[in-house]
């Protein structure tokens, strides 16, 4: 409903603006052109985000000082905090990083957008910043229209500076010229009443324009020309930098569970931070008169002097919540958790897709693959139970013959229920996704996420397998005819085999063992075919089954073979071809189809 | 030149590729390593047992490992030549 009356509310009121005044339309172009430019630099970075981001990021956030110099450095260089909050929240959604990194991360950043606050105040407002903007723009458009995405990528951070610094010269001027008319500063409101009332200004100004960067920007454009006080400009500040919060609580309403959590904290730690800025305005000014003469800055030089009330306000933010990071992340975690998220149903929902992960395909695929094995986790629940056979069992160190002996259930569980509980709804928003995410990928990328939505469809085919398998399975395995008994109960036992097998290669780093194990399942799918190795035949040549039993036999060892073959290609996908050492060898380095029955034929033989 | 051209030369004469085939052979000699220590540990154990099933079991392996390492020695000597 808000959000219906705000977007045409303010495009009345910027309308009217316009018409009534050339130089307010000047400083809105501005803004607009700096917001653009943000975009536009957001843009090129994220090309060079793939990988090598993800790989710094895991070796440079394992301390929190660690995730806080990520975050200064990012934000710095990125000159956007909003990016690496968006790139935090998919981190911590693809499990690259913990919620307490993801605290660090924001904090760090926090304090890198006051660069930015610096670089205006100390580069941008004296000199012709517009000589600097006409350069890169020219250069980074000719780069963008390259096929190259390293080359793309640098036209796009050009042209985004380039954008940044024209903003930047459109509201200076604007400010310049809008003074000639109106004085802003005869409206400036002084004391408590003051600051709260440009508090508020800020907040609104930084919600509407989605970035504290830019109402800090445009505050030290007002400043620098005197349309407002340097009181006022202050308290613009502190409403900046609760309004960027606002920003974030709205953008992770979309988010998942981490996302929300991220958010939480970045609320809590600006609206805490403003809060005791508010408390404490007279000394925390003291202090930035203090550092402003020590350090040279002209006692006049209001708009350098914010810049170190921007610092000193944000650095003494994060030194205050420092010792309270782990306590921040116990509460978030304990307050924000799936169960207060998600009604009580037994329904399974995705756990790692979120639309924050769509920005970088890296991520995405990373979230994909998660998901990929989360489905797989439900998909072993269901065999497993289908197949009459307990999890704990198949996952321990148990002897097979064992497991088989040990039932599940006296009866046949409903895996049509377990499959619209467990499956159906996460394989659908994992291929919902997937086409989501291709839009943004390079093509070598597509071939990747076109195995793994195979390797979910070999998921949901193995447990449609089962589903068939499971009737006579039940029945047969403790069927009076030991022969038909006996062939169930090794299907059972082969396939809880091949179940612990996965179950190994998930969780081992040992790339032998990885191909070993599937090149044996690989070997048994073939060797346990009793199509193929002649077993079926010689039951019914020998009489040892009735017709019935022959077919249902027939029948099902075909769905136990598509489960196999349907898990091996599924397992290949997601554990072979996401090692980061078997990456690009795997596929060559496991037997194949001829080498299997090179194999088997040599067994024939001795 | 075009730009395509212009990265290709500029990865080769900045030794990106060969930096791509130094990775892969590193991965390719770790594994084998790995497997060849294997097959020795699987041969030994094959010595002393004396259960036929067993036996069977570790020959299987054997047969699997071999294979393996003939597949691995044939994609690093793809990668020298």
């Amino acid at each position: 409903m808000l959000r219906k009356i705000l977007l045409p509310s303010i495009l009345v009121i910027l309308a009217y603006g316009f018409w009534v005044s050339p130089d307010f339309k000047e400083i809105s172009a501005g803004v607009a052109i700096f917001l653009f430019g943000m975009l536009t630099l957001e843009e090129g970075f994220k090309v060079f985000s793939g990988g090598t981001l993800e790989k710094i990021l895991q070796k440079s956030t394992n301390k929190l000082y660690k995730s806080i110099g990520f975050g200064f450095v990012t934000t710095a260089i990125m000159q956007s905090s909003s990016l690496v909050s968006v790139l935090t929240i998919s981190f911590i959604g693809a499990g690259l990083i913990g919620l307490t990194q993801g605290i660090g991360i924001i904090l760090g950043a926090n304090i890198g957008t006051t660069t930015g606050a610096w670089l205006m105040a100390g580069f941008g407002l004296n000199v012709k910043i517009s000589a600097y903007a006409m350069p890169m723009l020219a250069f980074g458009v000719i780069l963008i229209f390259q096929k190259a995405k390293s080359l793309k990528g640098i036209g796009y951070i050009l042209a985004g500076l380039g954008f940044l610094f024209l903003g930047i010269h459109y509201m200076k001027d604007g400010f310049e010229a809008f003074k000639a008319t109106v004085d802003l500063a005869s409206f400036s409101v002084g004391g408590l009443k003051g600051l709260l009332i440009y508090i508020g200004i800020g907040i609104i100004a930084t919600v509407v324009m989605q970035s504290s960067h830019a109402t800090i920007v445009l505050i030290l454009a007002a400043l620098s020309v005197g349309q407002i006080t340097y009181e006022n400009a202050l308290a613009l500040t502190i409403g900046a930098n609760i309004g960027t919060t606002i920003t974030a609580v709205i953008g992770s309403l979309s988010s998942n569970i981490d996302g929300k959590r991220l958010a939480g904290a970045h609320f809590i730690f600006n609206i805490v931070t403003a809060v005791v800025a508010v408390l404490f305005m007279s000394q925390i000014i003291y202090a930035v008169e203090t550092i402003s003469a020590f350090v040279g800055i002209a006692n006049d030089n209001h708009t350098l002097k914010l810049a170190v009330f921007d610092t000193l306000f944000k650095v003494m933010g994060v030194l205050m919540f420092i010792p309270f990071v782990d306590k921040l992340v116990n509460f978030l975690n304990k307050t924000l958790n799936t169960k207060s998220l998600k009604g009580e149903n037994n329904f399974d929902s995705v756990k790692y897709l979120n639309d924050s992960a769509l920005e970088l395909p890296s991520i995405s695929m990373a979230v994909i693959t998660k998901e990929t094995k989360h489905l797989y986790e439900n998909a072993f629940e269901i065999i497993t139970h289908g197949l009459n056979l307990q999890r704990h069992n198949i996952v321990s160190s148990m002897p097979l013959d064992e497991v088989v002996n040990k039932e599940y259930s006296k009866v046949a569980v409903d895996i049509d229920d377990f499959y619209n509980k467990k499956i159906k709804g996460i394989y659908g928003e994992i291929i919902d996704f997937s086409t989501k995410a291709q839009s943004h990928m390079a093509p070598e990328d597509i071939e990747v996420l076109y195995k793994l939505k195979l390797a979910n469809r070999d998921i949901v085919e193995a447990v449609k397998d089962t589903k068939h398998l499971q009737k006579n399975l039940i029945k047969y395995s403790k069927s009076s005819n030991e022969h038909i008994k006996a062939q169930y109960n090794t299907m059972r036992r082969d396939l809880a085999e091949l179940l612990r097998n996965i179950n190994i290669i998930s969780s081992t780093d040992e790339e032998d063992v990885m191909l070993m194990l599937l090149s044996k399942a690989k070997l048994h799918t073939k060797k346990y075919d009793i199509l193929a190795n002649g077993t079926l035949d010689n039951l019914i040549r020998k009489g040892l089954v009735t017709n019935e039993m022959a077919t249902s036999l027939m029948n099902d060892s075909a769905y136990a073979y598509g489960i196999s073959k349907n898990l091996i290609e599924m397992a290949k996908v997601i554990f072979i071809d996401n090692n980061s050492e078997l990456k690009s060898i795997g596929e060559d380095m496991l037997i194949s189809d001829d080498e299997v029955n090179t194999i088997l034929d040599q067994k024939e033989r001795t | 030149m075009s730009i395509k051209k212009f990265i290709q030369s500029a990865t080769e004469s900045l030794g990106l590729d060969d930096l791509q085939k130094a990775g892969k052979k590193k991965s390719i000699k770790n594994l084998l390593k790995k497997l060849r220590d294997r097959e020795e540990e699987i041969a030994k154990s094959l010595k002393k047992k004396s259960d036929k099933k067993e036996k069977k079991e570790l020959k299987e392996e054997l047969d699997i490992i071999s294979l393996q390492i003939k597949n691995g020695k044939k994609i690093l000597e793809k990668l020298n030549s």
